[in-house]
């Protein structure tokens, strides 16, 4: 499946993205990483016309005057939807994405669809968790199977943008207590994952969501860490796809479901 | 030291030494399957009046080697008339299982019994794997992923799914949850070094259920201790059992007698059917990883056991076996060697008569646990 690469114009400035696949459009917010067109999304643009914005600033693009917030790019976010896929959407975050795809659910509901939140960022209530600096632990802590990354194609000084593009946006905040107040607002059908091998999200930022989130279910992904996708695609791709196609009623067996 | 005492509810009513595999059920007769249950369940709630601390039930499928193929049944039924002793479940057969199941129904004993549950996740024999037509190549695989699984539907606050390779289940949340907290301890087999690795982990009670030797279950012991602190946390003797062969009777003489028949009785009318599909298992599967050469050197030690005399057996202090003086001496021997906290005692080997076992229970009650529950 390839991955073709675009600009939009939109009114607060250019903003990239990667789209692939055909169908029902699905939007797909990445993590601080940046974008990683990974075998799970491959996966995924076989049945939805899958579409990857490239937040200003990640992956060697240029900032938005103005913009460093996660309102602010929730806000950009909702005006992807309006100007290129010109109708509300399921959306995917993953990490950081998932942070930002939870503040366009609450200030942007109308756009939206179903929601998975993948090990979203944001939540550690508690401090525990985060990224940790040694460079082995923070392997072990983002990965159960490193063995699956792919090889990086991009230059170091950019990786190291993406990173430094992660408190542009929130500061240092492990907790973003703004948005947890405005959890109970999400109307949105939402699928929490978390890995059961994260070393970045703790468990109880996973339970916190699955509490407040009105119709939210928590699923566990076995033997993943923090790159869900990376560590488990199949059983990334199984449940979100099945999550996305049959909403609320994922939960009830279906032999042909996946 | 606390002691559990253990009960296989072995068919005894066969007489002729039998390899075949699975065991054929044609003789069995259902009269006396009734009166068996009842002396047996008997027979384990007398041992509360003995001075055990826990009664131990364990899980065994196609043969008459144990009439437990649910041993959850007879837990519940334990609770039910027994006040204070925990009760073990030495199985169940979490790989063999729905581990959905396997929550719920240790939940309920938890909560049944006020929270005198010890959670036996254990691996099974490799037997058990031919009857529940399971592969013995997925046995330790399974086992790691329905632990965390069950953990999580005794632990989860919410509703939860869950993803994995063995398990998928999108919504659970059990009713009831378990009385202890944060869940009931945990037992695991550790009779190798793999197995010890695993339960220590885990931060399970580590358990050599039948002891082969003293040098492999020290093997067994070095290895769940350094697993501990490696994991953080320190084990002690109340982390570790040991299970042995035991007789107490009047006379020296008796007492070997008995269980010496029993023991023969044992090996060759009970244990030979599961030793054929054993031998299958083991030489055609992964059962025991072929890396681990130790575990073949056990499982050949353990062959040799059958035909180890009682006199040998007790001269290597693998049994406990005489009169209550003796076995008290027996019993701070093995303590001094191996330094464990819980011991499982299991009285009924073969087809020793339940009346010498419970005249057995008694003796041990006014003669052996004074001494040495202080050990």
């Amino acid at each position: 499946m390839a991955f073709v690469k675009s600009e939009a114009a939109l009114k607060r400035g250019a903003l990239q993205f990667h789209e692939a696949g055909t169908g029902e459009p699905l939007l797909y917010l990445h993590s601080a990483g940046g974008v990683r067109l990974s075998p799970a999304l491959e996966r995924l643009a076989e049945s939805y016309r899958l579409l990857i914005p490239v937040m200003p600033g990640f992956d060697g693009t240029e900032r938005i005057a103005g913009l460093h917030s996660m309102e602010g790019l929730a806000d950009l976010a909702a005006e992807f939807i309006d100007s290129v896929v010109k109708k509300p959407c399921d959306v995917i975050g993953h990490s950081f994405g998932g942070w930002l795809a939870t503040w366009l659910a609450v200030r942007h509901p109308t756009k939206i669809e179903q929601l998975v939140l993948a090990a979203p960022a944001g939540f550690r209530t508690e401090g525990a968790g985060g990224l940790p600096t040694d460079p082995e632990q923070l392997r072990r802590a983002m990965f159960a199977h490193p063995e699956n990354l792919p090889p990086e194609t991009r230059a170091p000084a950019i990786l190291a943008q993406n990173r430094a593009m992660l408190s542009h946006y929130h500061g240092e905040h492990a907790t973003d207590t703004a948005l947890l107040g405005r959890l109970g607002e999400i109307e949105a059908l939402t699928l929490i994952l978390q890995g059961t091998k994260d070393g970045v999200i703790p468990v109880a930022s996973a339970r916190l969501l699955k509490e407040r989130i009105p119709r939210a279910h928590l699923v566990y992904l076995y033997d993943a860490a923090h790159a869900l996708e990376i560590d488990q695609p199949e059983r990334f791709t199984n449940l979100v796809g099945d999550f996305l196609r049959r909403g609320e009623a994922f939960i009830v067996n279906s032999a042909k479901a996946s | 030291m606390k002691f559990n005492y253990f009960h296989l509810m072995p068919w005894c009513q066969a007489n002729e030494p039998n390899q075949e595999w699975p065991v054929s059920n044609r003789n069995f007769v259902p009269e006396q399957g009734t009166e068996l249950y009842k002396t047996y369940i008997n027979t384990m709630i007398y041992a509360e009046e003995c001075g055990f601390d826990w009664v131990g039930c364990n899980e065994h499928h196609f043969s008459p080697y144990g009439l437990m193929s649910n041993c959850n049944l007879i837990g519940s039924v334990l609770i039910n008339r027994t006040k204070n002793v925990r009760v073990a479940m030495c199985g169940n057969l979490v790989p063999l299982l729905n581990p959905i199941r396997v929550a719920e129904e240790y939940a309920m004993l938890d909560v049944l019994s006020g929270g005198r549950l010890v959670a036996g996740f254990m691996r099974g024999i490799p037997h058990e794997y031919v009857a529940y037509n399971m592969s013995p190549d997925e046995s330790w695989e399974r086992l790691a992923e329905a632990y965390e699984l069950i953990v999580k539907a005794w632990t989860e606050p919410e509703p939860f799914g869950w993803e994995g390779k063995y398990y998928q289940y999108r919504a659970v949340s059990i009713w009831p949850r378990p009385h202890q907290k944060p869940y009931p301890r945990v037992l695991m087999s550790a009779s190798n070094p793999e197995s010890a690795r695993f339960a220590a982990e885990r931060r399970a009670i580590m358990g050599v259920v039948m002891l082969p030797d003293y040098d492999s279950a020290r093997e067994s012991i070095r290895v769940y201790k350094e697993t501990a602190r490696a994991n953080g946390w320190e084990a002690g003797p109340e982390d570790i059992l040991i299970g042995a062969h035991t007789f107490v009777a009047d006379t020296e003489k008796e007492a070997k007698a008995l269980l010496g028949d029993g023991l023969k009785y044992f090996y060759d009318v009970l244990a030979g059917g599961p030793r054929t599909a054993q031998r299958l298992v083991v030489q055609k599967t992964r059962y025991y990883r072929d890396t681990d050469a130790a575990l073949k050197r056990t499982a050949a030690r353990r062959a040799v056991l059958k035909e180890t005399s009682i006199e040998e057996r007790i001269e290597k202090g693998i049994v406990l076996c005489g009169t209550p003086d003796q076995v008290v001496d027996q019993l701070t021997r093995m303590k001094k060697e191996l330094g464990h906290g819980v011991m499982n005692i299991n009285m009924k080997i073969g087809n020793i008569p339940d009346e010498a076992v419970l005249r057995s229970m008694k003796l041990w009650g006014e003669g052996v646990a004074p001494h040495v529950r202080n050990l």
